[in-house]
């Protein structure tokens, strides 16, 4: 699976929404329910998806869905 | 036979893909036919994540909850239980699922525990506990516990869970006086729990204190009774002795050492959002507080059900023989050997053993009576069933004779097919996923958490050799004439107390836990208790029962309140162990004769029908009462002690202290 679907797979798993889609411009206030709490368990969602990890600076600030995936391919994630 | 089945010999696709592709065309029948063809035992999270989305699609919401809570039994990853936690929550309300149990739970935190209560309400909703979850804010435990306004007491809680973790220790990093700070942080703890239990009916479970892994002492710290790191254990010890049976712990510093201290706390989700516990570890944490807040429920499981060949020992007895075993010898041996002696151990606890598997009786039984190494001896088994009917009809047996529910089983047997038709046909039964390498057989065992006691009494102790002694009597009924001349064989006396300190954790127990026959089903706490016994205008009676095999220890329980010249039943149980042999009668004639002392002159019973106790719907009527009239759902009884005189029990003797004299015979 490419590295768009299974972030999107992740997001879908941690909004509980299976009609989801991704676009590298959305941020947090694009995905409903995209709150604090949420934001902990989709960083913590993709750690474990992609086997990588986020500094605790990136767990706070990343919110770009095309920031998130440049981070994932500077890790390796294909 | 059906496309599903088609498709599959026409691709090479798995099931759980073939699924996907049925969902994708809207075709949700079809791909649940194939998901349930891919499901293993125990199926993944990915898996029954699917199943739930397909049958909430088909508005079959009972099967979209069962398939979001097996999620818990897929293994503890986070991601995949909070998404099972939204499915089944979103589901539940439109299957109105029937919870065994409904409890209140207050959720009282020194860190972030937003992901915490999810957790927790799907683990206990494996267990059959529906939970109504309060949570405090942000760090706010004490606030709400000292507040007697705050929302903790106005929320009137069951069960008060303290998650608290290490870093909320009032402890310096170096003491010149540990005693002296050890002793003030656990009063600290105490103190709470005092004033919870004063303001509020609820029981406390605490998270204990898991030590960090970063420790600025390294290996001294060891040595020295200052510092932090010895303190910290110094708490976790005196908080253990203080608790005693009226606040249950949960041991977080084992769990946190047994997922690896690394992973229990990571500094990063720490600095973030204040997880003092990883969210990786939240599963683990979460089905732990379930199985301690379930066993305070008593809804622990009683009876380990045991496959023999290959479960027991290694090989098959009737092929390989007393010598051909593996039991001892080898590494394979080593590990049955150490499994029977951890079945051991759990039987000391009070876990009921009984043995069920397909072979001849005499080939059965050899080992136990003649294999050296056997740690297992006939006398530990309560009840023994070796013969080739089916595994499911042997188990209702020994439900039956022990007279036990189904739910209060544990199946063990390490041949898959056995453990599918058990999970198939008795659905009540839980079914341990032994592994292929015996090695492990005891950790998988360990693993299993619905054994789980919340105190540990005599009786406890005692269970399988009364069970045993039941199982003996069941045979005697049968070969005894009339059921008179079995009660007369049976030499029962009785011991009726008031209640006492001593007795209050098993009485506890007792009302936690028994559900058949229970008159009112009150689940009146130890506090609750406590006051009944300072209250002057209640009568508390408290029923020990010996016959000529067994002290079969505290068994029934009555609770009445002095209202003028009626004497009321408040509660009225008596454990299954002893049901048919006349306790309920003894009972009332106890209650009788304090009546008659208090100057009564009617005894008033209700009976509060529930799904458990039709069994008990006859008892006052057997005994001469009258109904008088029916409130909210419960009858109403009454005995008139004028006109009727005291009910009276030839079977079993009252006694003040057990007569021995021939009791052996």
């Amino acid at each position: 699976m490419e590295l768009h679907d299974r972030l999107e797979e992740v997001f879908r798993q941690v909004f509980d929404n299976e009609t989801l889609t991704l676009t590298n411009e959305m941020t947090a206030p694009d995905i409903e329910g995209w709150d604090s709490v949420a934001h902990i368990n989709l960083m913590f969602g993709i750690e474990q998806a992609f086997g990588v990890r986020f500094k605790g600076n990136e767990l706070a600030e990343m919110k770009n869905i095309g920031e998130l995936k440049q981070f994932l391919i500077g890790k390796g994630a294909s | 036979m059906n496309i599903a089945r088609a498709q599959c010999a026409a691709s090479a696709l798995t099931p759980e893909a073939r699924g996907d592709a049925f969902r994708k065309k809207g075709q949700v029948e079809q791909a649940i036919e194939a998901y349930l063809e891919g499901v293993a035992a125990p199926p993944s999270a990915a898996l029954c994540l699917k199943l739930a989305r397909c049958y909430e699609q088909m508005a079959n919401y009972a099967e979209a909850c069962r398939w979001a809570l097996s999620i818990v039994d897929a293994g503890d990853d986070f991601t995949s239980w909070q998404a099972g936690w939204t499915s089944f929550q979103r589901n539940a309300q439109k299957a109105r699922r029937p919870a065994v149990r409904s409890v209140k739970v207050a959720l009282l935190g020194s860190y972030t525990t937003t992901q915490l209560g999810p957790m927790l309400c799907l683990a206990a909703g494996k267990l059959g506990i529906h939970i109504d979850l309060y949570e405090s804010r942000y760090g706010q435990y004490q606030q709400d516990i000292l507040d007697h306004k705050s929302a903790l007491y106005a929320f009137n809680p069951n069960i008060v869970l303290l998650a608290v973790h290490e870093g909320d220790l009032h402890l310096p990093e170096y003491s010149q006086r540990p005693e002296e700070d050890v002793r003030q942080e656990v009063s600290r703890w105490t103190g709470l729990w005092q004033m919870v239990t004063e303001r509020s009916r609820a029981r406390i479970v605490q998270h204990n204190f898991a030590l960090p892994c970063e420790v600025p002492t390294g290996h001294l710290a060891t040595r020295l009774s200052g510092s932090r790191y010895m303190m910290t254990q110094a708490v976790n010890t005196r908080l253990g002795e203080a608790a005693a049976n009226t606040v249950s712990l949960v041991d977080c510093e084992r769990l946190s050492a047994l997922i690896g201290k690394q992973r229990w706390c990571d500094p990063r989700y720490w600095n973030v959002s204040k997880q003092a516990v990883a969210l990786e570890a939240l599963p683990l944490l979460g089905r732990h507080t379930a199985a301690v807040i379930a066993s305070d429920l008593g809804l622990s499981r009683k009876c380990l059900v045991l496959d023999l060949d290959n479960t027991l020992w290694g090989g098959v007895i009737a092929e390989d023989g007393l010598a051909g075993i593996k039991l001892g010898q080898g590494p394979d041996g080593e590990a049955f050997v150490a499994f029977q002696e951890y079945l051991l151990k759990l039987k000391r606890k009070g876990v009921i053993l009984t043995v069920c598997s397909k072979n001849n009786h005499a080939d059965a039984i050899q080992p136990f009576e003649t294999h050296p190494e056997m740690r297992l001896k006939l006398q530990d088994i309560a009840l023994f069933i070796a013969n080739w009917e089916s595994k499911p009809d042997n188990i209702r047996t020994i439900a039956k004779t022990l007279q036990i529910g189904l739910d209060a089983l544990v199946f063990v047997d390490d041949n898959p097919v056995e453990r599918e038709i058990v999970r198939k046909f008795l659905p009540e039964v839980d079914v341990i996923p032994l592994p292929e390498d015996p090695s492990y057989y005891l950790r998988t065992l360990a693993d299993y958490l619905l054994l789980e006691t919340s105190s540990l009494t005599a009786e406890d102790t005692e269970r399988t050799d009364q069970y045993r002694a039941r199982a003996q009597i069941m045979e005697l009924e049968v070969a005894a004439g009339s059921i008179e001349d079995f009660y007369r064989s049976l030499r029962m006396q009785a011991i009726v107390v008031p209640f006492d300190a001593s007795q209050l954790p098993r009485i506890t127990q007792l009302i936690g836990k028994t559900n058949q026959f229970n008159l009112t089903t009150r689940r009146h706490g130890m506090a609750q208790l406590e006051a009944f016994v300072l209250d002057k205008s209640y009568v508390h009676l408290a029923l020990r029962l010996r016959d000529r095999y067994t002290d079969h220890g505290l068994v029934s329980v009555m609770i009445a309140r002095q209202q003028g010249d009626i004497l009321d039943i408040d509660t009225w149980l008596m454990s299954c162990r002893v049901i048919g042999r006349t306790v309920e009668t003894t009972m009332l004639e106890q209650l009788c004769r304090r009546a008659a002392q208090l100057g009564c002159t009617s005894l008033r019973g209700t009976y509060i029908p529930t799904q458990k106790n039709a069994m008990a719907a006859d008892a006052y009527a057997k005994h001469g009462f009258e109904r008088v009239g029916d409130n909210e759902g419960s009858e109403v009884w009454t005995y008139d002690l004028t006109t009727k005189g005291l009910i009276v029990n030839a079977f079993v003797k009252p006694v003040d202290s057990w007569e021995l004299a021939d009791g052996a015979s």
